[in-house]
C-alpha cells in the first residue's frame, strides 16, 4: 500500500475532510458539555439519533448538523455569558456547513470561513488594543508570574515555579482578607526584566494577530499567509494550550488551504488538538 | 437579481451575524461592565480574568453564603462576571431574602497589577448599601 498516495487522496478534496474534522471536534466538544441543561439535550439527542439512523439517506436535510447546531444553541440559550468564545466561532461555523448543504457552492462556504476567520482576529486585535492592561503590558505580567502562561518554562526553570507558586499563595492569602483593610502585595518576577518583556510580547502579540487578519482577508490562499497563520497557532498553543479554539483556527485554514504538505501539517494540529481536548491535557 | 441578492445574503449573512454578537459584546463591556472574556467578542487574556474579583459583604462570609446554595451562587457569580448596578442590586436583594437581616453592604472589588514595580492591589468597583425597607 502506498501511504502518500492515500494520504495525498484525502488530503484532495479540503472541504470534505475540514467538515469531517469538524465534526470529530464538535463530536468531543458537544460530548464534555453534555451534562449542561441535560433535560433538553437528551430530547434533542435520542430523537436526532432515530432521525439520523432512520432518514439520514431519505432526506437532503444534514441531520447530523442540525441536532449538533441544535445543541449548541441550548448551551448559548442558558449560558450566554458563560460559554467560551470558540463556542460562537463553532455556532457560526456549523450554520455555515448546514447552509452548504443545501446551497452546495464551495466558494460561498469558503468566503464564510474566511470572513468568519477574519473577524475573529480581528475582534481580537481590537479587544486588546481598547484595553489599557493588555497594551500596558500588566496583563501578561499578571498571568506569567501566577503561572498561567507559559507553563512548558516552568518544567525547564523549577525555581521560576516555585516563585509563581508562591506569588499563588500571596494572592489566595489576600482573597481571604477584607479588601477595604489591606492595601496590596508584591508580586516576584518569575523571570528578569518581565515587566519589559510582557509590554514588547503584548505589542508582538496585537501586531502579528492584524498581519495574519489583513493576510487571510487579501490573499487567503497564498502559501505565506498559511505559514503565518500557522506560526500564530503553534504561538497560541505555546502560550496556554487553547485547544479547543486552535483546532477550530486549524480547521478553518485547511478549509481555505491549497497546498497539500500545509493541509497535512493542518490535520495534524487538529488531530493533536482534539486528542489533546479527548484526554482532557488540553482545554475544550 | 433575486439570484444575486440570494447569494449576497448567503456569502455574508453569518459573517455580519458574528459582527453583530461582537459589536453586542462590546457595548456590554464598555456600558455595562462585562468582563471581554466572556459574551463572544472574542476578548479572552487581554484583561485580568474576573476569577479574581472579589466579593466582600459586610460581616458575612460569602464561602458560606454560596455553600448549598445554586440561586446564591448563580447571582454571585454573575456579579463577579459584569459588576454592574443592576447585578449588584440584585445580589444584595437576594442576600438580604436569604440572610433576614436588616440591611447589607456588598461590595465588589477588582485587581490591578503594575508591572513597573510588581504592585497588585483591589480597587472597588462597585458597592451598594441595601435596606430592607427599600425592597
Amino acid at each position: 500500500m502506498n501511504y502518500w498516495s492515500a494520504i495525498e487522496i484525502k488530503l484532495k478534496d479540503q472541504i470534505a475532510l475540514a467538515s469531517q474534522l469538524l465534526l470529530f471536534m464538535l463530536g468531543s466538544y458537544v460530548f464534555i458539555l453534555a451534562e449542561e441543561h441535560k433535560l433538553w439535550k437528551i430530547l434533542v439527542l435520542f430523537f436526532g439519533l432515530i432521525a439520523w439512523l432512520f432518514f439520514r439517506n431519505k432526506t437532503k436535510h444534514p441531520i447530523i448538523w442540525i441536532v449538533f447546531f441544535v445543541l449548541l444553541t441550548i448551551d448559548l440559550f442558558y449560558s450566554y455569558f458563560w460559554v467560551a468564545n470558540h463556542h460562537f466561532m463553532l455556532v457560526f461555523m456549523v450554520l455555515s456547513v448546514i447552509l452548504f448543504s443545501y446551497h452546495k457552492q464551495s466558494d460561498i462556504l469558503l468566503k464564510n470561513i474566511q470572513l468568519l476567520l477574519v473577524i475573529v482576529l480581528l475582534a481580537s486585535v481590537m479587544q486588546k488594543i481598547t484595553s489599557k492592561q493588555f497594551m500596558s503590558g500588566d496583563f501578561y505580567y499578571h498571568a506569567i508570574n501566577l503561572g498561567g502562561l507559559f507553563k512548558f518554562f516552568f518544567t525547564i526553570f523549577p525555581e521560576s515555579l516555585e516563585i509563581a507558586k508562591s506569588n499563588s499563595e500571596s494572592l489566595t492569602t489576600l482573597k481571604e482578607l477584607n479588601p477595604n483593610l489591606t492595601e496590596h502585595i508584591v508580586l516576584k518576577d518569575v523571570f528578569p526584566n518581565l515587566s519589559f518583556v510582557s509590554r514588547v510580547f503584548a505589542w508582538l502579540t496585537v501586531i502579528f494577530e492584524f498581519l495574519v487578519a489583513v493576510a487571510i482577508l487579501w490573499k487567503p490562499k497564498k502559501i505565506g499567509t498559511h505559514i503565518i497563520f500557522i506560526i500564530l497557532l503553534f504561538g497560541i498553543l505555546f502560550t496556554r494550550l487553547e485547544t479547543g479554539f486552535v483546532s477550530l483556527l486549524a480547521i478553518s485554514g485547511l478549509y481555505l488551504c491549497k497546498n497539500i504538505k500545509l493541509k497535512l501539517l493542518y490535520v495534524l494540529i487538529i488531530l493533536g488538538c482534539i486528542t489533546l481536548i479527548i484526554t482532557k491535557f488540553g482545554y475544550h | 437579481m433575486i439570484k444575486v441578492k440570494k447569494e449576497f445574503i448567503l456569502k455574508y449573512g453569518v459573517p455580519s451575524l458574528a459582527v453583530i454578537i461582537v459589536a453586542i459584546q462590546l457595548c456590554l463591556v464598555h456600558f455595562q461592565d462585562l468582563s471581554r472574556w466572556k459574551g463572544g467578542g472574542f476578548g479572552m487574556y487581554t484583561e485580568i480574568h474576573y476569577f479574581y474579583n472579589q466579593i466582600h459583604v459586610s460581616g458575612m462570609s460569602v464561602d458560606s453564603l454560596i455553600k448549598d446554595d445554586p440561586s446564591m451562587r448563580s447571582t454571585l457569580g454573575y456579579l463577579m462576571l459584569m459588576p454592574n448596578d443592576k447585578n449588584i442590586k440584585k445580589a444584595a436583594e437576594l442576600v438580604l431574602k436569604t440572610t433576614h437581616k436588616d440591611s447589607v453592604y456588598l461590595q465588589i472589588w477588582k485587581p490591578i497589577v503594575n508591572s513597573e514595580n510588581g504592585l497588585y492591589k483591589k480597587v472597588l468597583a462597585n458597592e451598594i448599601h441595601l435596606k430592607k425597607s427599600e425592597l
